[in-house]
């Protein structure tokens, strides 16, 4: 075959009307020969046999990913390639590849994988039930992951299956349910049901997550979000819904982090609608903006997420095969057209998909939780990615740690 | 039961060097003789005391085949054959025989130069073990003796390496050295029929690796390159021969191109050399019917790349130089190393592994100030980067080549003490065979089937099938009476009358009496009578007649009651049955009668 060659030479592919012809060509022309190393600092692409919808980290330089084919799936945890983590010695240091450290069999689809820190220990849930299956992730005598039981949630059957969400500390507990008014907190050793979520209302869950050791947030898929206590069995805070259209997904991320001000959530609808509010008065004024997605409508697994270390920029994809970053400072009180900060379009654009019919989406993407620009994006092709990109705001000069 | 035995050979756990030892079919065949080179005593040669104690080689092995020439794989290759002592043919593919050679006596000079060892092979040495050497071609078979035969198949990975099909009567074994299933610049995929072998022997050590891409590796190498260049700087990326050389370069030129950059970039003038006579063996053994991808062009006829002159190393300004040697252990590579060093600005990139001993392996190792000839230390502030582009099987490659071949058994050869249960589990459910994964010094035993094909008489089979009944099949073979034939390579099932007639024998015919003694005050009659009901009650479902001559038959057994002489109430009873065992062990554990004592004697016919 001939010789392919393509690099991500350019920033921003949109030319607006308010550029003038020659200085549209000097950008342009810059553009392709800017150096090509500007854009990341370290990009490394694998294929995995079998895609995954899941990405979760069990511990600072390993994660878990799982396949969603309909009948058997294997399990398997990565650790991270030495020479992404070496700081010091990395030119000294060749290895770059993804380690298969521990590996297991599951009988159907992984639909959410959660990691209960402090344990070998992992939930999974399989997207056809509320049903959950209980993992031990394997140590150093063995590589392999084995089923060590389950945890059976309330229905029998369930269109997206439940969201998993672990105690960030305590012993291993795990919040599950498929629809808020499912919501219950088990205990892993026992099983027992430590705490129930009273509330009537059926509404499907699209997130649920700890923002404390017992608080916790649970959006909806209509885009009402829940806020309560695993302490007390006081009705949950409601913030009800930015939008009264009926065929609008929500997704919701809090923020987590020391600072008050992270306190943060954030929710982006299936139109591309973001809102950001206070996690201590969700229904008041925040900020919002229109986000610049492909495809909007047209997406099933979207993911939005806070940056662990970098204030104010959160990360969203599944509407098409680009994971892009904001920085919600930019964005006012009321919606106005945001730009992306960055775009990964690797998925895109060396998509191994043999189906042309339906496009390569973003499945799932992570940041690494101490590293302030690493994230792992995954698609349906199979494809992972770990990215380490450069701030374009902050360059000229060698690119910055 | 026929067996295969395998053991991988050498003492440590470490991952490194490939010795693997097949008995099959009564032939003891080695696979690849390496080195491991993290040792420096006895431990970096694989360990040929468990074929015997003392003495040559040459009567406990049929061959040994070399799967490509890494110096893991034939590093131990002279010491074996020369200094342990082997006379027996070793086996290679051509651009292997034509490379080993000189990776050996470059690693042979750096061990005894360098490391000033003395017992070690010597140049002579490799000289000699070369000599044994038979060449192999791709998909040719190659009848070692009357009975084994060895066929070599394209690995991809580096330039000759080859895996191997070896076949002694029904019995094979398929070991596949280091390969690729992904094609790359130069070289293609490996590829294999499905030949269906006893065992697949493939090493694992990267089997639970999942591989970055080479866009990303190459990328790496650009951006570094690039950033070098644009500072200023020279970059020295010091190569063996051609092969990864040529893709560097390849990739180098597009690169330039794209970019319109300006700086020059050169190939020292040894390199040319040896690219020519690499070049002709490429072409030969690219020929061969390989599926492959590999760029079409005259090896020289690059627009930015030149031929180096030495002088050109003072040169101001940014440039790019391929040198040999590729550890920066003499020659070109290190004079222009110790050139550039001083200066922060410029770049080595080492694109593969180096000895210990060697500069190369002294960088790559962080060490920033360097002792030279004569005392004088070179201070090392040029930026060292390790870049590795070589290509190994991952996971998912070795489930490919399982794919293809379609093994009946599995083997994994890896030297580190680590379990890969979960690879083991995946093959083992993916396609129902078992894995086995020895340890070095290990034996695994595996017990093959052979189909052994023999031609059965037309009646034979219609007399078998009247007796109805299931059709036999694999897992419930059946049973049948025959005689077996062999006349010269072939083999006849034929009934025993017909194997009579062929061989002009007459049939005689066996019978066996004994003679049971019982009290019983009835007579004769009443006696064989009783005899007769009782065993009609208890042999349900065998023919049992009462005959108006005084005899019970029993199928074939005919018993006969009479008195004896001395004492009217002794019972004799006469039994005499033909060569049928079956029936008569059944006869005699129903044969208790209630209320009597027996005395059996038996008496020989």
């Amino acid at each position: 075959g001939g010789l392919t060659f393509t690099f991500d030479c350019s920033a921003q592919n949109h030319v607006t009307s308010k550029l003038s012809f020659t200085v549209f060509y000097v950008k342009l022309y810059t553009e392709i020969h800017k150096p090509f190393s500007f854009r990341y600092k370290d990009l490394h692409v694998y294929q995995l046999e079998h895609p995954t919808q899941v990405l979760e980290w069990t511990s600072g330089n390993s994660v878990c990913v799982a396949g969603y084919s309909q009948s058997k799936n294997e399990i398997l945890e990565l650790r991270l390639p030495l020479k992404l983590l070496a700081d010091e010695n990395k030119s000294l240091c060749a290895e770059r590849d993804f380690k298969v450290s521990h590996g297991g069999f599951t009988d159907g689809p992984v639909r959410c994988l959660t990691h209960i820190p402090g344990t070998r220990c992992a939930v999974t849930n399989d997207g056809l039930s509320s049903d959950l299956q209980v993992w031990d992730l394997g140590g150093e005598e063995s590589d392999v992951i084995r089923r060590t039981g389950s945890i059976k949630g309330k229905r029998s059957a369930s269109e997206r299956g439940s969201r998993i969400a672990a105690r960030p500390s305590s012993a291993p507990q795990v919040l599950h349910g498929a629809q808020i008014s499912d919501v219950q907190l088990t205990e892993l050793a026992s099983g027992e049901t430590l705490y129930k979520l009273e509330t009537d209302s059926a509404d499907p869950l699209s997130s649920l997550q700890f923002v404390s050791d017992t608080v916790f947030l649970a959006g909806c898929c209509n885009g009402s979000v829940y806020v309560a206590d695993t302490r007390t069995s006081a009705p949950p805070q409601l913030s009800h819904s930015p939008s009264s259209a009926e065929s609008v997904i929500w997704w919701t991320d809090a923020a987590a982090g020391p600072h008050p001000s992270s306190r943060r959530v954030i929710r982006v609808s299936s139109s591309g609608q973001a809102v950001v509010s206070d996690l201590r008065n969700l229904g008041g004024a925040g900020c919002q903006a229109q986000l610049d997605v492909q495809t909007p409508g047209r997406c099933s697994q979207v993911k939005v997420s806070w940056a662990p270390t970098l204030d104010d920029c959160i990360s969203v994809s599944g509407f098409s095969g680009v994971v892009q970053i904001y920085n919600t400072r930019l964005w006012g009180a009321e919606p106005q057209e945001a730009r992306p900060l960055f775009e990964h379009r690797g998925h895109a654009v060396s998509s191994q998909q043999t189906d042309d019919s339906v496009p390569t989406f973003v499945t799932s993407h992570i940041w690494h939780p101490e590293r302030p620009r690493t994230l792992l994006s995954a698609a349906s092709d199979g494809s992972v990615h770990v990215w380490d990109w450069v701030d374009p705001n902050r360059q000229g000069g060698s690119p910055t740690p | 039961m026929p067996e295969i035995k395998v053991t991988p050979l050498g003492a440590g756990q470490d991952v490194g060097r490939s010795c693997i030892l097949v008995s099959i079919g009564g032939k003891n065949i080695m696979l690849d003789c390496g080195m491991h080179m993290g040792y420096n005593d006895d431990r970096r040669f694989p360990d040929f005391s468990y074929i015997t104690q003392n003495g040559r080689l040459t009567d406990f092995l049929d061959c040994l085949i070399i799967s490509h020439f890494h110096l893991d794989h034939c590093g131990a290759l002279p010491y074996m054959s020369e200094m342990v002592g082997y006379d027996g043919p070793i086996y290679m593919t051509h651009p292997t025989k034509a490379i080993c050679p000189i990776l050996l006596e470059d690693f042979r000079k750096i061990t005894v130069d360098k490391k000033g060892e003395t017992n070690f092979f010597t140049s002579q040495m490799i000289k000699d073990c070369m000599k044994k050497v038979i060449p192999l071609n791709l998909h040719q078979t190659v009848q070692v003796d009357d009975e084994l035969e060895i066929k070599a198949y394209y690995a991809g990975h580096v330039l000759g390496a080859a895996m191997v099909h070896i076949k002694v009567g029904s019995e094979s074994v398929v070991y596949t050295g280091d390969y690729n299933m992904t094609p790359d610049r130069h070289l293609g995929a490996a590829w294999i029929d499905k030949c269906r072998p006893d065992i697949l022997i493939s090493e694992s050590t990267y089997a639970t690796t999942i591989r970055d891409s080479k866009r990303c590796r190459e990328r790496d190498f650009l951006k570094k390159v690039h950033e070098s260049i644009e500072r200023g700087g020279k970059v020295l990326i010091p190569v063996f021969a051609l092969g990864r050389a040529q893709e560097l370069c390849i990739l180098l030129e597009t690169f330039w191109e794209r970019m319109n950059l300006k700086a020059p970039i050169y190939f020292s003038t040894g390199l040319t050399e040896k690219a020519n006579h690499y070049y002709k063996l490429f072409i030969t053994w690219t020929n061969q019917k390989i599926r492959k991808t590999f760029v079409q062009r005259n090896m020289f006829e690059f627009k930015h790349i030149k031929a180096f002159d030495r002088s050109y190393a003072d040169n101001p300004g940014p440039m790019v130089v391929f040198a040999t040697p590729g550890m920066l252990h003499a020659g070109q590579s290190l004079q222009i190393f110790k050139k550039w060093a001083g200066n922060e600005k410029n770049m080595v990139i080492m694109p593969g592994y180096c000895v210990q001993g060697t500069i190369g392996h002294k960088i790559l190792n962080g060490q920033r100030k360097l002792e030279m000839e004569g005392r004088a230390t070179l201070d090392v502030k040029l930026q060292v980067e390790y870049m590795s582009f070589s290509a190994h099987a991952d996971a998912k490659g070795i489930m490919q080549l399982i794919r293809m071949a379609e093994p009946r058994n599995m083997l994994l050869v890896h030297g580190e003490a680590v379990k890969m249960e979960f690879l083991k589990g995946k093959i083992e459910q993916e396609f129902s065979i078992d894995c086995y994964m020895p340890a070095n010094g290990e034996t695994t035993t595996v017990t093959t089937n052979p189909s052994v094909p023999v031609d059965i008489s037309l009646n034979l089979l219609k007399r078998e099938m009247a007796l109805g009944g299931p059709l036999p099949d694999p897992k419930k073979p059946r049973t049948m009476h025959g005689t077996l034939i062999m006349k010269e390579n072939s083999l006849k099932l034929v009934s025993s009358e017909q194997a009579l007639k062929e061989l002009g024998l007459n049939e005689h015919q066996l019978r066996f009496t004994c003679h049971v003694q019982l009290q019983d005050p009835h007579s004769d009659a009443d006696t064989l009578h009783r005899i007769y009901t009782h065993l009609k009650s208890v042999l349900k479902g065998y023919t049992i007649q009462h005959l108006p001559d005084g005899t019970v038959i029993v199928e074939s057994i005919v018993i006969k009651v009479s008195s004896s002489a001395e004492d009217s109430n002794t019972k004799v009873l006469l039994l005499s049955w033909s060569y049928q065992v079956k029936t008569w062990t059944l006869f005699l554990e129903a044969a208790a009668l209630p209320g009597v004592t027996t005395k059996l004697s038996s008496r020989h016919p």
